[in-house]
C-alpha cells in the first residue's frame, strides 16, 4: 500500500492523464458531430450502436494511449536512472506491482469516464429509451480487461526498455495491426484483438434500407475462447513483466 | 552561419546514427501497404478507379492517424538527449547560432519526412503493380509527395516545438495521436487548410486522390505554420539559454 501511495505521489502534478483526457474529449467531440443528426431507426438502436461504435473505436485508438499512459508512469525512474537504487529499497517484484495497480486505477477511471460521457451523448442527441444496464456493465468489464492487457504489455516493454521510443512505436504498430483485425473478423487471439472479441454488439448492413441493423452478439465457442484469451494474457503480461523487471539488470 | 548549419547537421546524424528510429518509418507503411492492397483487392466491385482507388485505401489511416504519430514520436527523440541529465546545458553552450541548433534538428525531421514518403510510394507503386494495375502510375502522385512533404515539414516543427518544451518523451507523442484525430474533424469541418496536422493528410490527399485543393492557399498555410513554429522554437531555445 505504501509503495502504491509512493507512485501516486510520483506522478502528482504531472498531468498523466492529459492525454486521455484528451482523448475522451475528441471522442465525445467527433461522436456529436457525427451522430447529432440520427435517424428513427437509429434513433431506436442509439444505445446499442454505441457500445459498438466505443469499442470499435477503442481498438484503433486505445493502443497508443496505453503506451503513453504505460511511459510516463515508467520514464521518471529511467530519468533518474533510479531502477538499481529502488530495487535496493524494496522488492522489485512490489515495484512493479504498485506501478502496475497504479495504472490500473487511472484506466478504470478513464474508461468509467468514457462510458459516462457517451451514455450522456446518448441522451444528448435524442437516442429512445435507456442504455441496457447489465450490457453496458459487462462491456465495461470486457473493456477494462482487454485494455487492462494493452497497458501491462505496455508497462512491461516501457520498464524494460530505457528507450521509450520503442515502446511506443509497438503501441503504434499495435494500433494499426488493430485496424486490420478490425477489418478481418470479429474476435481476435491476439493482445491488440481484446477490443474486438469483447464487442457485445454486432453490426449488419442492409441493403434494401441502407440503414446499419445493431443486435446483440451470439458468442460461437471459438469466440468465447478468444474472450477467454483476454484473461490469459492477462495473466501472462503481469507474470512476464514482474519477472522480467526483477531479473532486469539495471 | 552555412558552416554552423552544416556542423549541427552533421552533429544530429551522429545523435541518430545506428538508433532504431528509422524502422518504424520502414515498418508502419509496409503494414499500411499490406492491409491497403487487401482492402482494395476484398472491395474491387466498389473501387474501380484502379490507382486512384488503390491510395485511397493506402494512405487512408496512415497520413490521418499514424504518420502524425510517427513524426511525433521521431521529434520526440530529436530532443531526447538534451532532456537527459545536464545536456541541456551542453547543447545551449555549443559556439554556434541558436538557430542553427534548431535547423539541425528541422533538417533531420526533414529528411525523414522525404525518405518516409518515398518509401511509402515506392509501396504504393509496388503493391500497384503486384496487384495486376496495368495503367501507366499516375502523374499526380509526384505532386501528392510535394504537398504530403511540406505538410510533414509543418507536422515536424509543431512536434518539435513541443518536444522542446515538454521534458517528457510520451506526451508530444500523445498530443500528436489527439492532433492527428483532430485533423479528422478539421478535415471534415472543410478547415483542413488551416489545421496544421491536417496538412499532411491533404497534402496527400487522403482517402480522396481526386480532391481539388488551392494550391497557393495550401503553400501559405504550410509556410505560416513553417515559420510561426521555428520562431516560437528559437525563442523558446533563447529563453532558455537566459
Amino acid at each position: 500500500m505504501k509503495i502504491l501511495m509512493l507512485e501516486f505521489y510520483k506522478i502528482k502534478r504531472r498531468k498523466i492523464g492529459l492525454t486521455m483526457a484528451a482523448y475522451l474529449i475528441a471522442q465525445f467531440l467527433w461522436g456529436l458531430w457525427a451522430l447529432h443528426d440520427p435517424t428513427p431507426q437509429a434513433q431506436a438502436q442509439g444505445f446499442l450502436s454505441l457500445l459498438y461504435y466505443i469499442s470499435v473505436l477503442d481498438a484503433v485508438m486505445v493502443p497508443p494511449i496505453m503506451a503513453v499512459l504505460a511511459s510516463r508512469l515508467a520514464d521518471i525512474e529511467h530519468k533518474g536512472c533510479m531502477y538499481k537504487q529502488l530495487k535496493t529499497l524494496r522488492g522489485s517484484g512490489s515495484l512493479f506491482h504498485a506501478k502496475a495497480v497504479c495504472g490500473l486505477l487511472i484506466i478504470t477511471v478513464m474508461f468509467a469516464a468514457q462510458y459516462a460521457l457517451f451514455i450522456l451523448l446518448g441522451y444528448m442527441v435524442g437516442y429512445q429509451g435507456h442504455p441496457d444496464a447489465a450490457h453496458y456493465i459487462l462491456s465495461y468489464g470486457l473493456k477494462l480487461a482487454s485494455n487492462s492487457v494493452l497497458f501491462l504489455l505496455q508497462l512491461m516493454l516501457s520498464m524494460l526498455i530505457a528507450n521509450q521510443m520503442v515502446p511506443l512505436v509497438t503501441g503504434l504498430c499495435g494500433s494499426l495491426l488493430a485496424l486490420l483485425l478490425t477489418l478481418v473478423r470479429t474476435y481476435s487471439f491476439l493482445p491488440w484483438g481484446g477490443n474486438l472479441s469483447g464487442t457485445l454488439v454486432t453490426m449488419a448492413w442492409n441493403d434494401d434500407t441502407q440503414n446499419a441493423v445493431f443486435s446483440y452478439r451470439l458468442y460461437s465457442p471459438v469466440e468465447l475462447a478468444a474472450v477467454g484469451m483476454i484473461f490469459m494474457w492477462l495473466v501472462i503480461f503481469y507474470a512476464a513483466g514482474r519477472i522480467l523487471f526483477s531479473h532486469r539488470e539495471n | 552561419m552555412h558552416t554552423h548549419l552544416m556542423r549541427t547537421i552533421k552533429a544530429e546524424r551522429l545523435k541518430l546514427k545506428r538508433s532504431p528510429v528509422w524502422l518504424a518509418f520502414f515498418a508502419l507503411p509496409v503494414l499500411s501497404a499490406f492491409f491497403g492492397t487487401n482492402n482494395y483487392l476484398a472491395n474491387q466491385g466498389v473501387l474501380q478507379n484502379e490507382w486512384f482507388s488503390l491510395w485511397s485505401q493506402h494512405s487512408l489511416f496512415l497520413c490521418s492517424f499514424f504518420m502524425p504519430a510517427l513524426i511525433g514520436t521521431f521529434c520526440s527523440y530529436l530532443w531526447r538527449l538534451e532532456h537527459l541529465r545536464t545536456n541541456w546545458n551542453s547543447f545551449l553552450t555549443t559556439p554556434v547560432p541558436l538557430l542553427c541548433l534548431y535547423l539541425g534538428k528541422l533538417v533531420q525531421a526533414a529528411k525523414m519526412i522525404v525518405l518516409g514518403n518515398g518509401w511509402i510510394f515506392f509501396l504504393y507503386f509496388l503493391c500497384g503493380r503486384l496487384c495486376g494495375l496495368d495503367a501507366s502510375f499516375p502523374p499526380q502522385a509526384l505532386e501528392w509527395f510535394l504537398c504530403g512533404t511540406l505538410g510533414g515539414i509543418v507536422i515536424c516543427c509543431v512536434q518539435l516545438a513541443l518536444s522542446m518544451v515538454i521534458r517528457s518523451f510520451a506526451i508530444p507523442i500523445g498530443i500528436s495521436l489527439v492532433g492527428g484525430i483532430g485533423g479528422l474533424l478539421a478535415g471534415s469541418q472543410g478547415l483542413g487548410l488551416f489545421y496544421p496536422y491536417s496538412l499532411y493528410s491533404f497534402g496527400m490527399r487522403a482517402n480522396n486522390p481526386q480532391m481539388e485543393i488551392d494550391g497557393k492557399v495550401f503553400v501559405l498555410s504550410c509556410v505560416f505554420y513553417v515559420v510561426l513554429f521555428c520562431r516560437l522554437s528559437v525563442a523558446g531555445l533563447q529563453r532558455h539559454a537566459r
